[in-house]
């Protein structure tokens, strides 16, 4: 995970919290909030080597598909639960938005902007985007729900679903710039911290 | 591979979870590697059923050990790094004291009367053996089926004394329909004219066919359909190989065999006994099951097969959030396996990767 990404991260983890990670990878970002903030983290994730990779770490992890088996682990009570570039490819981005926000306090989503100028040229031109950030061609993507930023909070809106903080990112892996501006259209990555 | 089998002596005797006493009793013990010098290294194996102390490596008496696939040199369970141990559980019939032992109090066959044992008494006297064997805490214990019923219980009874514990293929309790396939089993034992009320001992006999018609219902419940299509299908039989001469196809004959086999080999009362271990198992008991897993310090991975229908993903993702509920750190992992419920027995990249990772973490 990018090193921005995870400072933002980090800095609204609580020392000691109850973390679940959906869409965990290898375990990396649960192994580093373990290491900086001594949580208690569970990983979320659906693939057999990625989940191997967690174990090897000493990362407690769930093999699940989370658009199947969310509601299972509804009575576990988590201070936080984070989403990180996996949303998009939710079949239900908007249920399990809600069954996060029911199992915990706070979470953390992180998305790619489909907004973006270098997808919206891409499009304009007639192809569907592929930038660094959005590689694959669209018949062999994982990303079958993309949204803007503007897209995005839109839901938020009306899920009430608040937006207690927010992060953009831009191509160049750092905050500010045009990406604060307009980040609809500038950011390559929004971050946001919610609550219900 | 440094293998060691002995029969070892418990002269103090255990009070069972009936309230019933064995005076004394044996357990019938194999050990597998070295125990290092801080003695860090221990593993204990809990067998599942029909199992029993050889684990791993051949011998004449039980050939290939049940887990030998994953226990063994440069194996998941690595005999050059862990010492590693199993015994055959109290009641069993591999050589430690079960029905078909003599009461040394009145020098006959237990027979029927040997008491109930229970799970809880499987542990404790596995904890008996850790003593005697000097060993302060496991690394790492480990089981599939009833095994993994022993892996949990260890936890929840000696939290200070594991580690971390593997639980595969199995439940934090049978469900209904466990309790109802073993009834058949018990049913066909019991009604077999040879067992003549569990005292078959001294009319010389052996409930043969029960035993056999028991082992081939269980061995179908241990199979999923999938397993059993592609290997069978509906092949039929050559005619010079039958075991029987009613059997038209294979699948028949395989469970002829397999279960004419096994009825040399268990003892019936040994069988009825382990069955109603397997029933009578409930980790939550009078409790919830977040309740009864609230001092458990070991970590925890629990695995489930989607072929497995005697024992389903499902009963694992039971304890998974029970353990979540208490803030341990637990791992579950479904696989597909391909031997249904047989599948913890057997090595795959994936299962043995996550093992290995798992008690090197």
């Amino acid at each position: 995970m990018a090193t921005r990404l995870s400072k933002i991260i980090n800095s609204w983890v609580p020392e000691n919290s109850k973390v679940i990670d959906f869409g965990c990878g290898d375990g990396s970002l649960l192994k580093e909030l373990f290491e900086n903030k001594q949580v208690l983290g569970y990983g979320v994730e659906i693939n057999d080597l990625k989940i191997e990779k967690c174990i090897e770490k000493g990362i407690p992890v769930i093999k699940l598909d989370i658009d199947k088996g969310l509601n299972d682990f509804m009575s576990s009570n988590f201070d936080l639960s984070i989403m990180a570039r996996s949303i998009q490819c939710l079949k239900n981005p908007d249920l399990a938005l809600n069954r996060m926000l029911d199992l915990s306090k706070r979470c953390v989503v992180t998305l790619p902007n489909l907004g973006y100028w270098r997808c919206r040229i891409n499009l304009a031109s007639g192809k569907m985007p592929i930038t660094p950030e959005l590689p694959s061609s669209w018949y062999e993507t994982e990303n079958i729900h993309l949204c803007t930023i503007k897209d995005f909070e839109n839901l938020c809106l009306k899920e009430n679903i608040s937006i207690k903080d927010k992060v953009f990112i831009n191509r160049s892996g750092n905050q500010g710039g045009l990406s604060k501006i307009n980040p609809n259209l500038f950011a390559v990555e929004g971050v946001y911290l919610l609550e219900k | 591979m440094k293998i060691e089998t002995k029969l070892i002596h418990f002269s103090k005797g255990i009070i069972l979870e009936s309230g019933e006493k064995l005076d004394s009793f044996d357990l019938m013990v194999e050990t597998y590697g070295d125990l290092n010098e801080n003695k860090s290294n221990a593993i204990l194996l809990c067998h599942a059923f029909s199992g029993n102390h050889h684990a791993a490596g051949k011998n004449d008496d039980f050939g290939v050990g049940w887990w030998d696939q994953l226990v063994g040199p440069d194996k998941p369970i690595d005999t050059n790094k862990y010492f590693v141990v199993c015994c055959n559980n109290l009641g069993g019939c591999a050589g430690s004291s079960g029905p078909a032992s003599t009461n040394s109090s009145s020098g006959k066959v237990f027979g029927k009367s040997f008491p109930q044992v229970s799970v809880l008494d499987w542990v404790n006297s596995q904890k008996m053996l850790m003593d005697e064997l000097n060993i302060d805490y496991w690394h790492f214990i480990a089981g599939g089926s009833l095994g993994g019923m022993q892996a949990l219980q260890w936890s929840i009874s000696y939290p200070d004394k594991v580690k971390k514990a593997g639980i595969f293929a199995a439940a934090a309790k049978s469900s209904s329909q466990n309790i109802a396939m073993n009834e058949v089993a018990r049913e066909s034992i019991r009604k077999d004219e040879n067992f003549h009320n569990g005292d078959y001992y001294e009319h010389k006999v052996i409930p043969k066919n029960g035993i056999k018609t028991a082992r081939m219902l269980g061995h179908i419940t241990y199979l999923s359909e999938e397993h059993m299509d592609s290997r069978f299908g509906r092949k039929f039989q050559d005619e010079g190989s039958k075991v029987e001469e009613s059997v038209s196809f294979e699948v028949e004959n395989y469970l002829q065999y397999k279960g004419e086999q096994f009825s040399e080999l268990f003892d019936a009362n040994s069988y009825i006994l382990m069955t109603k271990v397997m029933d009578s198992y409930d980790a939550g008991k009078d409790k919830t099951l977040v309740e009864a897993l609230k001092d458990v310090k070991a970590e925890l991975l629990i695995v489930g097969f989607y072929s497995d229908w005697l024992y389903p993903p499902e009963r694992g993702k039971e304890i998974q959030i029970a353990a979540m509920n208490n803030n341990i750190k637990s791992s579950f992992v479904v696989l597909q396996g391909d031997h249904g419920h047989d599948s913890f027995l057997f090595n795959s990249e994936t299962y043995s990767n996550l093992i290995s990772n798992f008690i090197e973490s």
